[in-house]
């Protein structure tokens, strides 16, 4: 089936010591199932912003704006009914839950998002399949969520819950932050099978085009200042490869944002 | 000046005789001042609300002590139940009340029982005592375990009470003793109680305390040990209602080479004036080279108006110790850990739920008896369910 997500001129801001600050200066995109969209730009620019306003998180404040999923404003949503909405967020810092097993978390997870208890014997299987697949020690299951795991093994549970909640829009914050390059392929093959899985639009978030070699983006974005300033094609990756992000800069900011 | 010398601690005395050893420690209220609030003892207490523990009292007797194995099925051999004067060994034999409270307790009680474990025991005992309403009233419990015996033994409190009570447990050489004492009393309850301890040389006793219900609930440990190699591990777990004080104190010495304790106190506080004090000393005495102490308390204020008052005390006599730590904390719930739950579809109030079970769940297993655990989590869970579905409550059962 296929279902889209519209953000329409969304401003959000955040409260500073030095007060209000307005960090989404009007977001306009359109994702369809399937698409893959890659959203670039410097550091400071608002794209993690932007992915913690859809996926609701309490610390950023939507001032106006729209994003509808299948029509449904998420932004009138608890983070929890986004989620139920079919909105997913891998984190680039995956939270630590003491106490919580993986294996709870996550059934938890899945029946909450489902609207039922998933059937024990397919579920157990699924949990252990895409474990497998992501290359996950079993023991992780009964770990705390995200305790003690390495960066990698963060990125890696984060794919493990795309899998299997299967939602209709995936957004990846910096999925590729910190890994080398043994566990970006990992995580890079994870997302493409639960992708051709699910058949999900990605909005994937990052400042290095180096995962782009791995999840090929359908549309890539320059984002800036708080809005997308220009769309391309994946030629357009190659060029910022080139070139870097210094001309989206704002006029006398400092350049520190070459591409590695 | 000589000089102090780790390996030869009785050559030079300490210089500075511990806070904790000029407390008093006697059978006669007298020797202790009624407490204020200006007693350190009694800072953190709500002493007004307990008054009427605090001067010799004639008991009810009407509190019912029995006891059972865990499933309800008479005591056999090996161990053995009765009531006697408290005037009989082993009743009175194990240090003496260090508080106003535990003196006048001693005092005013009338009746004592004594449980004898002289045998390994495949299943937990338990020693049910039943509140028989609002008079007061004053139990003694005296509970020995035998050398080299293995045992588990679980008081239970409930119903409505107004009780003193002082419990005794000496365990023998060599034994391993789990006792768990469960406080789950009903509205306008009040327990003030003092645990005595005494642990045998090589013995290892899992001291277990769990407070969930009364209005006012105030237990002091004191412990000691019999000889060198023994090991201490104190746990406890209270869960605080809107207008309760729950108060456990516990007071470790180690008073012989080579022993190891570890005490570790959690909390969840949930509403307006809901208190809760922990005061963990820890006392190591120049006698007691070797030691290895540590001691815990977190608490988790689940709701805004909750109090809680966390007090670590460590006095080290001896130079020559393994380790002497402690750590104390007061937080909320990490907003951070209850977003990333929520953006996977788990609705805030399950979010908190899985937070707070995750909170006490290492602690809730150590105590090692399935059905205390199992009781408990569900007793915790029941406190924060509100409307929750069928289909939740499943999954959170099963896991």
């Amino acid at each position: 089936m296929q279902h889209t997500l519209e953000i329409k001129d969304l401003h959000a801001a955040v409260e500073t010591k030095e007060g209000r600050k307005e960090i989404l200066k009007g977001v306009n995109l359109t994702v369809h199932s399937g698409e893959t969209h890659a959203i670039m730009g410097p550091n400071g620019s608002g794209k993690s912003t932007l992915a913690y306003t859809l996926a609701g998180h309490p610390k950023y404040e939507v001032e106006s704006g729209q994003a509808l999923l299948d029509g449904e404003d998420l932004l009138k949503m608890k983070p929890d009914e986004r989620a139920k909405a079919g909105l997913f967020l891998a984190m680039q810092y995956p939270v630590e839950v003491p106490g919580v097993s993986m294996t709870n978390f996550l059934r938890t997870a899945k029946t909450e998002v489902d609207g039922k208890a998933p059937a024990i014997r397919s579920w157990v299987k699924d949990l252990q399949g895409s474990m497998k697949k992501l290359r996950m020690d079993p023991k992780f299951a009964q770990r705390s969520v995200n305790e003690g795991f390495s960066g990698g093994e963060k990125k890696r549970a984060e794919v493990l819950q795309l899998e299997l909640l299967k939602p209709k829009f995936a957004i990846l914050d910096e999925t590729d932050s910190g890994l080398d390059v043994d566990a970006l392929r990992i995580v890079s093959e994870g997302v493409n099978r639960a992708k051709e899985d699910n058949d999900f639009g990605i909005l994937m978030v990052t400042h290095y085009t180096r995962i782009l070699r791995y999840i090929k983006p359908d549309i890539v974005h320059v984002f800036a200042d708080g809005r997308f300033i220009k769309t391309g094609g994946p030629e357009l990756a190659d060029e910022l490869e080139e070139t870097g992000y210094d001309q989206y800069l704002p006029e006398g900011s400092d350049s520190e944002s070459a591409l590695a | 000046m000589p000089v102090f010398d780790p390996a030869d601690p009785y050559k030079v005395p300490a210089f500075m005789p511990s806070s904790a050893d000029k407390e008093p420690r006697s059978f006669s209220p007298d020797a202790f001042a009624i407490p204020t609030r200006k007693i350190d003892d009694w800072r953190y207490t709500p002493v007004e609300r307990i008054s009427e523990f605090f001067d010799v009292f004639t008991p009810s007797n009407r509190t019912k002590v029995s006891a059972s194995f865990i499933d309800g099925s008479p005591l056999s051999d090996g161990v053995r139940f009765r009531a006697l004067d408290k005037t009989q060994a082993p009743v009175g034999t194990v240090l003496k009340p260090s508080d106003r409270a535990a003196a006048v307790q001693w005092v005013s009680t009338e009746k004592a029982y004594a449980v004898e474990v002289t045998a390994d025991q495949p299943s937990p005992i338990l020693i049910n005592v039943e509140g028989a309403g609002l008079d007061l009233d004053a139990v003694q419990i005296a509970i020995t375990v035998a050398a080299d015996v293995h045992a588990d033994i679980v008081v239970e409190h409930s119903g409505v009470a107004r009780l003193a009570e002082g419990i005794e447990l000496s365990t023998g050489a060599h034994s391993e003793v789990s006792f768990t004492s469960t406080q789950e009393w009903a509205k306008g309850s009040k327990h003030v109680g003092s645990h005595r301890l005494h642990v045998g040389e090589g013995a290892h006793l899992r001291h277990s305390v769990v407070t969930l219900g009364g209005d006012v609930v105030r237990l002091r440990m004191d412990q000691d040990f019999g000889g060198p190699e023994g090991n201490l591990n104190m746990l406890g777990i209270y869960f605080v209602d809107p207008g309760q004080h729950m108060e456990h104190r516990t007071m470790v010495v180690h008073n012989y080479p080579e022993c190891k304790s570890r005490v570790v106190y959690k909390g969840a506080l949930d509403g307006k004036d809901a208190h809760s004090t922990w005061v963990g000393n820890a006392l190591i005495q120049p006698s007691a080279p070797g030691t290895d102490s540590y001691e815990l308390n977190r608490n988790l204020v689940l709701t805004p108006g909750a109090i809680a008052d966390s007090e670590p005390n460590l006095e080290i006599e001896n130079g020559n110790i393994v380790g002497a730590g402690h750590a104390s904390s007061v937080g909320r719930f990490d907003d951070e850990e209850l977003f990333y739950l929520q953006s996977r579809g788990i609705p805030e109030i399950e979010a908190r739920k899985l937070v707070v079970r995750g909170f006490f769940g290492e602690l809730v297993d150590q105590i090692g008896i399935a059905e205390i655990s199992d009781h408990l989590m569900g007793v915790i869970d029941r406190r924060l369910a509100r409307g929750e579905s069928d289909e939740m409550k499943l999954v959170l059962e099963e896991n």
